[in-house]
């Protein structure tokens, strides 16, 4: 009986010691946020740019005291570049691991597919990257931000550069899926409503290994300049098929501002010499916001910021709606985000216009000279970003069709 | 007659390239199917390690040439080493063994190759520069050197295994391997020696073909699916019929881009697949009771 009684009394004492040291240790509490990129694939750099960018602003942050007292934790996930599985990272994050901000994704097509898990779970939604147009206009919600700047922005800052400087008549030639389309059809709006003449146009699929089927047409239609809406390695690619063939230097070549990242550059500087790009943000704009966050983003990472660095920008503008907002109520912070400017971004003081969400962004142009994004232009925010279109097309009627000029 | 040679001409040009080279990647793909009744799902990566190999020797050489002949060697001996440690346990077991285990090869060499080399695209410059009028354009001298280099190569596997003796017992050990054991055969060393040159084969279509498409790990999954096709299309284990297919894809995918919408050329090469399998179920070159 009393070797009973001893036993009962250690299993006891076994199972509330045990208990108390699986009990968890009270630390500080923890806020968690999704980091939604391309970890593999076409879109692998921008990925990885997107978490380096979320990475430096959640060691600024948490260095400060954190967001409301809690230390910020990222939970990392890639998007495969596609919509299906983002959508199915998307709500793991959100349902499994309580996200209270979600960063990406990287692509036009898996962003969007992303935004309909955003506005079903009220979870904010920041897209750094992705730049279709119907994000901020037929697919908008209220928890959705950007400070990418989408098609349209992009078409009003390099169109008149192109029309101007360039030459007249030129040929579109895009990757065949949402964020490409958007381009295409955003470009060629602005091209013709300026006076310009679109002699062609043309769409590759995604990951497309050999565009020399396409050089055909582009040949055919003799234009002045090419203009190239691509990302990633379908970029990198196509300018060494394009230069193989001569055709770097028998037209002038503009891309889009996602078209490579200023990594990807002193590896192709050779095809694209002279090829002019938009970018939100290059280490070598003197701007002295740009240099001031270059130098933080040097010294933590060895390496040159790019335009992901917009990625930094989500956090600081989630975490000091949060602080306003003294909550992490979703509708709360995204009423704070409206209308909400901020010092300090990557490129300086940013505001978010408060009917569509979108980062009022200056455009910025730059020549590629010997492996180096060069500035040679810059057109204001508030004449590119157009009147807000919540919920309509902005180029409703639009067709693909060449119209000829006499 | 404008049409045709400014528009269809070079089209049929692109598309005559696009299949030797596919026809190379293909040809490795047939041998091994045949050999091993699995489709090799590793073989894509052996196709990316050779044009990473080739920048290593690259970087030590400065050579391309050099190059063309170490990397698909030391492919070839990367493949020689994967058979024996891990295909070979498998042989006397069901086909759904080997197959899940090159699943898992080409993750693993996949992911090897980022650890080693990073996720950034690399660019191998081709060795040969400049360009030919041809057809109303300027044609890249090294595109027409892949044509050239890449129809030798396959007129001389053709040779290998149609001439040679050592063609003719790799071919009888795709036909009965047991009965080749029988006659004396060393059937173990033909299996290892036929991936090995299959590896070697993937990874010069690799190199080759790395001036023209990039590097970068994921190189080798992108193109494997067409590969796949090709096989299929060819008849299972049929090395003139892989030939044939690598061209009637590599060709229809350039002129079918002429007129259809891209998305559309994919669902289309599928289509092609489909409808000759509908009409020759065992593909162009499949024969009764092989491989079934």
């Amino acid at each position: 009986m009393r070797f009973k009684s001893l036993l009962a009394l250690i299993l006891a004492g076994a199972v509330i010691g045990g208990t108390t040291a699986l009990a968890p240790a009270q630390g500080p509490k923890v806020v968690k946020i999704g980091d939604l990129g391309s970890k593999v694939g076409v879109f692998e750099g921008y990925g990885k740019y997107q978490s380096m960018a979320i990475q430096l602003a959640v060691e600024e942050l948490n260095a400060r005291g954190g967001v409301l007292g809690h230390t910020i934790e990222v939970i990392v996930e890639d998007d495969d570049t596609k919509p299906a599985p983002s959508v199915r990272k998307a709500e793991k994050l959100i349902l499994q691991d309580d996200v209270k901000l979600l960063v990406g994704a990287v692509s036009s097509g898996a962003t969007m597919a992303v935004m309909d898990v955003t506005k079903k779970h009220k979870v904010i939604h920041w897209n750094a990257v992705s730049c279709a147009e119907f994000m901020r206009t037929t697919k908008f919600h209220k928890y959705y931000f950007s400070n990418q700047p989408d098609s349209r922005m992009q078409a009003n800052g390099l169109a008149k550069y192109i029309l101007d400087k360039m030459g007249k008549r030129v040929y579109i030639f895009y990757t065949d899926y949402a964020m490409g389309q958007s381009d295409g059809r955003q470009f060629k709006t602005a091209i013709e409503k300026l006076g310009g003449e679109v002699v062609g146009v043309a769409g590759a699929p995604l990951d497309t290994k050999d565009f020399s089927p396409w050089f055909g047409d582009i040949n055919a239609k003799n234009p002045e300049v090419v203009f190239l809406a691509f990302a990633g390695t379908d970029s990198l690619r196509l300018m060494t098929q394009l230069h193989s063939f001569g055709m770097t230097k028998k037209y002038r070549l503009a891309g889009i501002d996602c078209f490579l990242l200023q990594q990807d550059l002193p590896a192709i500087a050779e095809p694209m010499e002279g090829f002019v790009q938009l970018a939100h943000f290059s280490a070598y704009n003197p701007d002295k916001n740009m240099q001031a966050f270059n130098a933080r983003f040097k010294k933590r990472f060895g390496v040159d910021a790019n335009i992901m660095a917009g990625a930094y920008d989500g956090l600081m503008f989630w975490a000091t709606a949060v602080e306003k907002a003294k909550s992490f109520d979703p509708d709360k912070v995204a009423g704070a985000m409206e209308g909400m400017c901020l010092d300090g971004t990557h490129v300086g003081r940013q505001c978010i216009r408060k009917e569509d969400h979108q980062v009022v962004m200056d455009m910025h142009l730059y020549q590629v000279r010997g492996g180096k994004n060069i500035p040679i232009a810059v057109v204001a925010g508030s004449d590119t970003i157009g009147e807000p279109m919540v919920g309509r097309d902005p180029v409703e009627g639009f067709t693909w069709e060449i119209k000829k000029k006499n | 007659m404008e049409y045709l040679t400014a528009v269809l001409l070079p089209q049929l040009l692109h598309g005559l390239v696009f299949g030797a080279a596919l026809g190379l990647l293909a040809l490795g793909l047939t041998v091994i199917f045949g050999l091993l009744g699995v489709m090799n799902f590793a073989h894509g990566e052996l196709y990316m390690l050779g044009a990473y190999a080739g920048i290593a020797v690259i970087g030590v050489t400065h050579s391309f040439w050099v190059a063309l002949i170490l990397a698909p060697l030391l492919v070839g001996a990367l493949g020689a080493l994967t058979e024996v440690a891990t295909l070979r346990p498998l042989y006397r077991r069901q086909p759904l063994y080997g197959l899940i285990l090159t699943f898992g090869l080409a993750l693993v060499f996949r992911e090897g190759a980022r650890q080693v080399w990073g996720g950034d695209m690399r660019r191998i410059l081709p060795p040969i520069t400049g360009s030919t009028p041809l057809l109303g354009m300027t044609y890249p001298n090294y595109r027409l050197f892949l044509l050239a280099i890449a129809s030798v190569l396959l007129v001389a596997i053709w040779l290998f295994f149609t001439k040679t003796r050592a063609g003719v017992v790799v071919r009888a050990a795709v036909q009965d391997a047991e009965m080749l054991d029988g006659l004396g055969v060393n059937v173990p060393r033909v299996f290892t020696l036929t991936f090995a040159g299959s590896a070697a084969l993937a990874a010069l279509a690799g190199l080759l073909l790395a001036p023209v498409f990039t590097v970068y790990p994921q190189m080798g999954v992108e193109m494997i699916l067409l590969a796949f096709i090709v096989v299929i299309l060819g008849g299972m284990g049929s090395l003139g019929g892989s030939v044939v297919a690598a061209f009637v894809i590599g060709i229809a995918q350039s002129l079918l881009t002429l007129w259809m919408n891209p998305q559309r050329v994919a669902i289309a090469i599928f289509g092609i697949m489909i409808l000759v399998l509908i009409i020759r179920p065992r593909g162009f070159f499949g024969r009764e009771g092989v491989l079934e």
